[in-house]
């Protein structure tokens, strides 16, 4: 297969966008990262373009998304496609345009993931996302992915040991991680003495669906990413000479059972572990070569679910890790270097497309202060679509100096 | 137990649907059969559709939670929600009417007409203690 790199990344602030139109919201993150790669004049090279989104037609009754965002940014006739995987619509994306390029057909591909879920209520945007569920077995009952967050949680907890005060201290970490990232929703630092130890701690950080916590949960959030692909071997090359192209150098995706509650046990997550497996297998790359990782932290038991699942810690140990800094930006394995979902937010088909800009900007060395990996040579970033049911993990690589 | 049947009312149902080939019980319905690949047709034209059984009664909490977020228009300030098995190993999501829920408890599957967030009705379980 042809090689690929990144060669631009764009992406708008996450937070409260809810007064703009979506295709600009879109179109402003992939400005920035035709203007990252140096062509925003010879845009005309871009063959194909994937735009992920989960709710355009259902949040902001628009569809024809991929179509209306070519135009916006005047870049017809590039062929032009959405891509809805759920919360993983994004990394599906960067895999659709990984196998365009790999494949042959093209040379050039923009991938832009945008949502705008603050066009309604609260409730309402639980309720848009709930809609992933089995309709007849899960959503039908007012089950929503936080309820199967909670489940999940207790079943780890019961079965682990692990504590309140743990998943309390994984979204301290990521909101140290998030603070200093300009583009994060929730930029506010967050103690574990304000979110557990204090005795008034439970009433700003009440239950949800129990045991998780408010700070156990990512926030409802707004925003745009883009990336630019080029296959290593395409004359096209020599227009990025802006920056140094990062390595796609594994991808890997799997699907799970619909129903959470058909999975023989409901605490291994299938789809992460083989699409964990599938992108190691392509990059040739175990889990202890990876450098640090973005992990899709919608509830924080995820990361701590997710790195077990992908071989960075043994199962029921990712909290240990947590509470020895493992896990932090100066540890042995950074995760979500970016704020996490936790911190920078989670516009659902965003996310897959932000985790792997953070990837691009860590492996270029250009993380702000106190939040850039020290000498990282390869990333990997993990989205999760449904309650696990699709998962897409890719694996990104600084390439020989 | 009354059978409101013979009186035209509805009698709430939630069902297991069993492969005619090989007896696999399967919930929520399947398009194929996991085991032996046979085919289920829903309209039972082209196959006939398959056998189903009714599921409820007996079955052992496996996870919990109590959510607080509820859609608008909700009285109560939070539900319960759980999944459970039932002993033919089968298991289903459900709401939870049981105040203080324990994993591994034995429980009892009832069926009752409820609504979904869209104001739909359906049949749907509620997990309540053994009586
Ligand atoms: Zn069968």
């Amino acid at each position: 297969m042809r090689e690929v790199s990144i060669v631009g990344i764009g992406h708008t602030v996450f937070g409260n966008l809810s007064d703009f139109d979506l295709v600009d919201v879109m179109g402003f993150a992939s400005g920035n990262a035709l203007d990252d790669a140096g062509i925003r004049e010879e845009r005309e090279i871009i063959e194909q373009v994937f735009v992920a989104n989960m709710g355009g037609g259902i949040l902001n009754h628009q569809t024809g998304i991929a179509s209306s965002l070519v135009s916006r940014m005047d870049m017809e006739p590039a062929m032009a496609e959405l891509i809805e995987n759920g919360p993983a619509s994004g990394a599906s994306a960067v895999k659709m345009g990984y196998m365009a390029i790999a494949s042959g057909m093209v040379d050039v591909v923009m991938v832009t993931g945008g949502e705008l879920m603050r066009t309604v209520t609260g409730w309402e945007g639980t309720d848009f996302v709930a809609s992933l569920l089995h309709p007849e077995a899960e959503y039908n009952y007012g089950l929503t992915l936080p309820a199967y967050g909670g489940m999940f949680t207790r079943m780890y907890m019961e079965r682990y040991g692990l504590t309140e005060r743990d998943l309390g201290l994984v979204a301290v970490k990521d909101h140290q991680n998030g603070e200093k990232n300009p583009y994060a929703h929730v930029r506010v630092p967050c103690t574990i003495d304000a979110i557990h130890d204090n005795e008034n701690a439970h009433v700003i950080n009440n239950y949800i669906a129990e045991p998780l916590r408010m700070y156990g949960m990512c926030p409802v959030s707004d925003g745009a990413a883009s990336l630019i692909l080029c296959a290593n071997d395409s004359p096209k090359m020599k227009y990025f000479t802006k920056e140094k192209p990062i390595l796609i150098s594994g991808i890997g995706s799997a699907t799970d059972t619909h129903c959470v509650h058909n999975r023989k046990d409901p605490l291994i997550l299938d789809a992460v572990r083989l699409a964990a497996e599938r992108a190691y297998a392509m990059a040739e790359l175990k889990p202890a070569d990876i450098s640090f990782a973005e992990l899709h932290d919608a509830f924080v038991i995820l990361e701590l679910a997710i790195s077990e699942e992908i071989g960075f810690f043994p199962r029921g140990k990712a909290a240990e890790a947590v509470r020895n800094g493992v896990t932090a930006i100066d540890g042995a394995k950074p995760v979500n270097t970016s704020g996490g979902l936790k911190s920078k937010g989670h516009p659902v088909g965003a996310t897959g497309v932000s985790q792997v800009f953070e990837l691009v900007k860590q492996l270029r060395e250009q993380g702000e202060e106190g939040r850039q990996v020290k000498n990282p040579k390869h990333g990997m970033a993990v989205n999760f679509g449904g309650f696990g049911n699709n998962v897409v993990a890719i694996i990104c690589s600084k390439g020989e100096e | 137990m009354i059978d409101f049947s013979a009186y035209g009312v509805h009698t709430p149902e939630v069902y297991a649907h069993k492969c005619p080939s090989c007896g696999k019980l399967f919930y929520p319905a399947p398009m194929i059969c996991s085991d032996c690949g046979e085919r289920r047709d829903p309209s039972g034209i082209i196959f006939k559709d398959w056998d189903t059984i009714s599921l409820s009664g007996e079955c052992t909490l496996l996870a919990w939670t109590r959510v607080y977020a509820l859609p608008e228009g909700y009285e109560m300030q939070y539900l319960l929600f759980g999944i459970v098995e039932f002993p033919n190993g089968l298991r289903a999501s459900g709401r939870l009417k049981v105040d203080q829920p324990d994993t591994g408890m034995k429980l009892n599957a009832t069926v009752e007409i409820m609504d979904n967030s869209k104001g739909k009705e359906f049949d749907g379980f509620v997990f309540e203690l053994m009586v």
